[in-house]
């Protein structure tokens, strides 16, 4: 394995840690088995017995909640041959059987049953084969995480600064809590670090969806979505921050010139769905619009879930150079439905107007990274800059197109890479294996 | 610039979209062979139309109270569930217009499609619009590959005068809730 250290400087990284197979793999024991990763929403698996089928980076999960409330990661694998034993999405269930040879587990996980149990070695147990599971699941305000890692450190200690921002983004529902819809599974042919690159940068937008922006401006006038990115954006305010671990966030609030419903850019039923807001709550009305638009603000927990506008997205990575996004929309409980039904369309808008042009330039990037005789990616922008500030909690700000919430996360990633962090699964209750490598 | 009428998306077409997706592996029998034969016509002209990219031609073939959905759950509510997009004639003409300010780095180059459109069939409605069923293979060519979307289309088609106009048109891909590749065309 190359010497990781030599391939990040304080203002570039090298390529390799885009292109090369082995760095990839590392990344999925190191990064994505090492520290916590966001598996899913507590929305997802609200019942007892509910299930959903997730990823810890290239592993297949069975997130469970017991009849008890308890959730479990159970790695989708099963003890005799490894086939997968849950191949649904997401549903109810008290056991898992597998297709192939009718071993059955609980949704805790134990292996309950062995069909034609004779012939078995006379020292074979059954809980010696129970499910493989996450030695720790935590959770945060409904966000659920899950580690390899035996021994990490306590997730509000993870998120740190990130912790209060979640709170921002989940309290613009009335109750506090969020709802996940369905999710949509997008894949790019690219590294997934230009999926995070991207999330603290406050810079492409100007350039990457000039589109957007122009459009918005020629057809629906005045200050509409993205056009606080129209001329410098450093101009109006906006910001980036690394917020240590990985986390970044970029704030896009300083640059609307109004309310988040007025830079509404116009979507399907906006006009009915307004006038009906505004019959029914009177003076309140324009708050319970403020609910519809996205937060505005992009806070991206390391490694894979990128809050931004209404929408929970986390990268998968698949290999090397194939990336999955999968993105579910969050609805605001305790919101009127018609807020909750204009969230919808919100939520298709940039989307599907906009993130393609992000996706094709992911891809002009990894084919751009092929080139082995250039060797560095630049992130130096507002390195050593007197415009950075650092806050108590060591919160580094920087104007939004600085590149400082980058340089953020490629440290952690670096420090995260050459840790020495040991991997366990649990096999049952007794039996805590720690993983080699 | 062209200007687009307001929204007609209301609470009552998202109950006639609802139901319309509730409904659509219902067994409407045997189509209308007549009626086919007109929608095969239809059908066939939009296909040329969006090969072509005539993309403003294409957005005069739809009525001013049109919807164009590429939901992801075929059978669910788009007030309850989002989509790829769900368009009113307003949106649809930002899709157009974002491709005409020539900065749509996706469709930089632009997509060369060749859609096939195939097992057409039509039914009468009871508002006097027709009920047309196809499949369709829309092949895109870009930057190096050959990329198929593979779907279901269901369009609501309303007789003008002796013109006909699309007044739904809901795209089911097959893969809709798998690893999808970005589109930046009209599918």
């Amino acid at each position: 394995m190359t010497d990781l250290s030599a391939l990040v400087e304080p203002h570039r990284v090298h390529r390799s840690i885009y292109v090369e197979p082995d760095i990839f793999a590392k990344e999925m024991e190191k990064i994505f088995g090492g520290t916590w990763v966001y598996l899913a929403h507590e929305s997802q698996v609200a019942e007892p017995n509910d299930f959903l089928t997730v990823r810890l980076g290239h592993r297949p999960v069975i997130l469970t909640r017991d009849a008890d409330g308890q959730l479990h990661g159970l790695l989708n694998r099963c003890a005799h041959r490894a086939a997968t034993v849950c191949n649904e999405e997401c549903g109810s269930a008290k056991n898992f059987q597998c297709s192939y040879h009718g071993w059955t587990y609980s949704n805790r996980g134990d292996l309950v049953n062995v069909p034609f149990a004779d012939g078995y070695p006379v020292d074979f147990d059954k809980s010696d084969y129970g499910l493989s599971q996450l030695p720790s699941i935590g959770t945060y305000r409904g966000l659920i995480f899950g580690t390899l890692n035996p021994d990490p450190s306590s997730l509000l200690d993870w998120l740190g600064p990130a912790a209060p921002l979640i709170d921002e983004f989940v309290d613009r529902s009335p109750t506090g809590r969020i709802e996940l819809r369905n999710r949509q599974r997008m894949i790019y042919r690219g590294n997934w670090k230009l999926a995070w690159d991207n999330a603290g940068d406050g810079m492409h937008p100007t350039f990457a969806h000039r589109s957007f922006v122009l459009h918005n401006e020629n057809q629906h006038g005045g200050e509409r979505s993205l056009s606080q990115f129209k001329s410098n954006p450093d101009d109006t305010g906006m910001y980036g921050e690394d917020l240590g671990n990985g986390h970044m966030f970029v704030d896009q609030r300083p640059g609307l010139t109004g309310s988040f419903w007025e830079t509404q850019r116009p979507v399907p039923g906006h006009e009915w769905y307004a006038d009906r807001i505004e019959s029914e709550y009177g003076d309140s009305s324009a708050d319970v619009l403020e609910m519809a638009p996205g937060s505005m603000v992009n806070l991206s927990i390391f490694p894979n879930l990128l809050i931004k506008g209404n929408h929970l997205e986390t990268i998968d990575p698949i290999s090397v150079d194939e990336t999955r996004l999968c993105t579910w929309v969050a609805t605001a409980e305790g919101a009127p439905d018609e807020v909750n039904v204009m969230r919808m369309r919100i939520a298709e808008d940039f989307p599907s107007l906009g993130n393609p042009d992000d996706l094709e330039l992911f891809e002009r990037c990894q084919e751009g990274l092929g080139v082995s005789e250039v060797e560095w990616v630049d992130m130096s922008k507002g390195l050593g800059h007197p415009s950075e500030q650092v806050s108590a909690e060591g919160v580094r700000r920087g104007p939004v197109t600085h590149e400082g919430p980058m340089r953020g996360y490629i440290r952690a990633w670096l420090e995260l890479m050459e840790a020495d962090t040991k991997r366990v699964v649990v096999d049952s209750e007794s039996v805590k294996r720690e993983v080699a490598g | 610039m062209t200007a687009e009428p307001p929204s007609v998306v209301d609470d009552g077409l998202y109950e006639r979209l609802a139901q319309f997706a509730s409904t659509r592996r219902a067994d409407a029998g045997p189509s209308d062979p007549s009626l086919r034969a007109e929608a095969e016509l239809v059908l066939y002209h939009e296909a040329r139309l969006l090969d072509d990219r005539h993309y403003r031609t294409w957005l005069d073939r739809f009525t001013d109270d049109c919807i164009y959905w590429i939901p992801l759950d075929l059978e669910g509510d788009p007030r309850q569930q989002v989509s790829f997009f769900l368009d009113d004639r307003r949106r649809m003409g930002d899709r157009i217009g974002l491709l005409e300010t020539g900065w749509m780095h996706a469709q930089n180059p632009p997509s060369r499609t060749c859609r096939v459109v195939s097992n057409v069939e039509a039914w009468p409605l009871e508002n006097g619009d027709t009920l047309v069923r196809c499949t369709v293979v829309t092949w895109e060519y870009r930057r190096d590959q050959l990329t198929p979307f593979v779907s279901r289309n269901d369009y609501e088609l309303a007789a003008m005068g002796d013109e006909w106009r699309i007044r739904k048109k809901i795209v089911g891909l097959v893969d809709s809730v798998g690893d999808v590749r970005k589109f930046a065309f009209i599918l």
